[in-house]
Formats: structure tokens, sequence, C-alpha cells
């Protein structure tokens, strides 16, 4: 599996199809819906699928555990919503310590890990 | 030499910079600070004066330019310029017209087409922009499109420029080209 992080807007979708070889078709784009495709090739906005989880009870890096075999070829990518200050809301609050805690498990799991930044990738594992 | 200047606030981008542009121009070539902020109240004009007491000594003239960036450029080409924010300019651009509290659908290309056009037009150019995508909030749709404009805005000049730097607590992380690259006499 492959990983991208970085901030909003910040390039990282384009990484997955460029460094990586993802058509646009091949990605799951997820949504605060909480559909999520694990057998995707590519999950973008996994952050999306986070809220949702937060909203509803889920532990999401439980999920992603679970179905570890759908996913571990492919690649997924992560907004990193938690370096900002912490947020007055309950929810958010919630959702950035989620975001957090699945992002260490999914590097840890990756092959690769790219932090992407104006456009430009650098290599962290 | 381009340089483009990331970072959280208040972590040493305009000084960096400043410091920077010192180096590009040697001992008496001209230094342009461009400064974009528009200051609407009190805060905003101590914060100026704040700078423009930081700037003092280290031979800069400065320019109060909060539109039409290129404009910058009748200082002729051969002057370093230092872009003070690209955050504030963008700002400045989306409510060009006092009238209207709509933000302008056109800003972003406008500045991003004056900003390619003084790197382009420019020997050294610097340019100083705000990192703020890394935060766990729903923003406003407005608040949304800043941040979106303003993150096409840091990768078009991402891509033409020679350096791209982090600041981390003052601390240089170099996204493209490296330390190496600012040494005298290796500049472009």
């Amino acid at each position: 599996m492959h990983f991208i992080i970085g901030g909003a807007y910040q390039g990282k979708r384009d990484c997955a199809k460029s460094r990586f070889g993802i058509k646009e078709e091949e990605i799951m784009t997820c949504t605060e819906d909480g559909e999520i495709r694990f057998d995707a090739p590519c999950i973008d906005r996994i952050e999306e699928f986070v809220l949702w989880c937060v909203r509803n009870g889920e532990d999401p890096s439980e999920l992603f555990r679970r179905n570890r075999e759908k996913w571990k070829d492919s690649v997924l990518i992560c907004r990193d919503l938690f370096c900002g200050v912490v947020p007055m809301g309950a929810e958010m609050r919630a959702w950035r310590e989620a975001a957090g805690r699945l992002c260490a498990c999914l590097a840890s799991e990756a092959e690769t890990v790219t932090r992407m930044f104006c456009g430009l990738e650098t290599r962290l594992k | 030499m381009k340089v483009l200047l990331s970072g959280g606030c208040k972590n040493g981008k305009t000084g960096t910079a400043a410091d920077l542009a010192l180096r590009l121009a040697g001992t008496d070539g001209r230094r342009i600070y461009a400064a974009t902020m528009i200051p609407y109240d009190d805060e905003d004009r101590a914060r100026v004066s704040r700078h423009i007491e930081e700037r003092a000594g280290m031979g800069f003239e400065t320019l109060e330019i909060g539109r039409n960036i290129a404009s910058a450029l009748d200082a002729g080409p051969d002057a370093v310029y230092l872009v003070d924010s690209v955050t504030a300019l963008l700002l400045n651009e989306m409510f060009s017209d006092p009238e209207s509290a709509e933000a302008d659908p056109h800003a972003v290309d406008r500045c991003r087409e004056g900003l390619l056009r003084l790197a382009a037009g420019a020997k050294h150019a610097i340019f100083v922009t705000d990192y703020i995508y890394s935060d766990a909030e729903r923003y406003d749709s407005f608040t949304e499109t800043y941040r979106k404009n303003l993150a096409s805005l840091d990768r078009a000049l991402a891509s033409v420029c020679d350096i791209v730097i982090e600041l981390c607590a003052g601390i240089p992380v170099f996204h493209k080209g490296s330390a190496a690259d600012l040494t005298p006499g290796r500049e472009s």
C-alpha cells in the first residue's frame, strides 16, 4: 500500500495519478455519508470517512485493520487535519484525533509514505 | 533565483525572506519590499509599523502594492523583489470592489498571472505565503474558496521557483532546491 498525506489542495490526488499510475475512474472518493469501497485501487478523502465514523460511533482504524486484505495493494490518501489549533467543537476534536490515529496506523502499514506540499512530494518512508 | 517561502504563522517567514533578499542583492543591489497588506484598522497599522521597524537599516525600498503585483516590476528586472505576502494579495484581489460583498471569481487568475509575470520578469524574487491547510475545521464556502485559491497560487509559484522552503519554528525545510543553492555565486 502506498499512503499519501498532506494538507488540503496540496496535490495528493495528482500524486496518486502521476506517481502511482492511478486513473481518475479508479478513485473511490469518500464523503461524510460513510460509503467506502476498501478494495478500490485508490481511496481518497479518507478523512471524510473518518468524520462519518466519528458521528456514527465507529472506529476507523479498526475498520481499516479488519479490511486490510482489500486495500493492502492500493493507494490511500488522507488529508492531515491534525496540525492546527485544537478545535472548539467536540466533534471536530474527535475527528482530528481519529484522523491522526488512523494516519499513524496506515503509515506504519504502508510500503511508502509521501507527503505533499505545494504540489511537491516528500518521501517520508 | 526565485524562492517560495511558506509555513505557519510567526515561524520567521518574513525575517528569513528579508535575509535571503539581502544575500541575493549583494552589497549595493536594489531590494524592493512589496508590501501587499492594505491596513484597515489600528491593529493592521501597528503591524505595518512593526514590520517597517524590523526592516530598518536593511536597505529595502518599500512598495505598498495591495493589487496588480506585476506592476512592481516598474522598478526594473535587476532588483530583488520580496513579495509579502501572497496571502494578503489574494484577499485584496478577491475583494477589489469595496461596493460588493461578493468575492471576485476572477481574482485568483489575475493573481496567478501577475505573480508568474513578476517571477518571470525579475532576476530575483522571494514570495512569502501562508500554510493554512492542515487543520480540522469545516469552513464556510467563502473561506474554503479562499483556501483553495491560495493553494492554487502556492502550487503555481512552487512549480516556477528554484527553491521552495517550509519554515517550521524558524527552521527551513527544503521541498525544492537545497541550502547549497543559496550560496553566493551559485544563484541563477
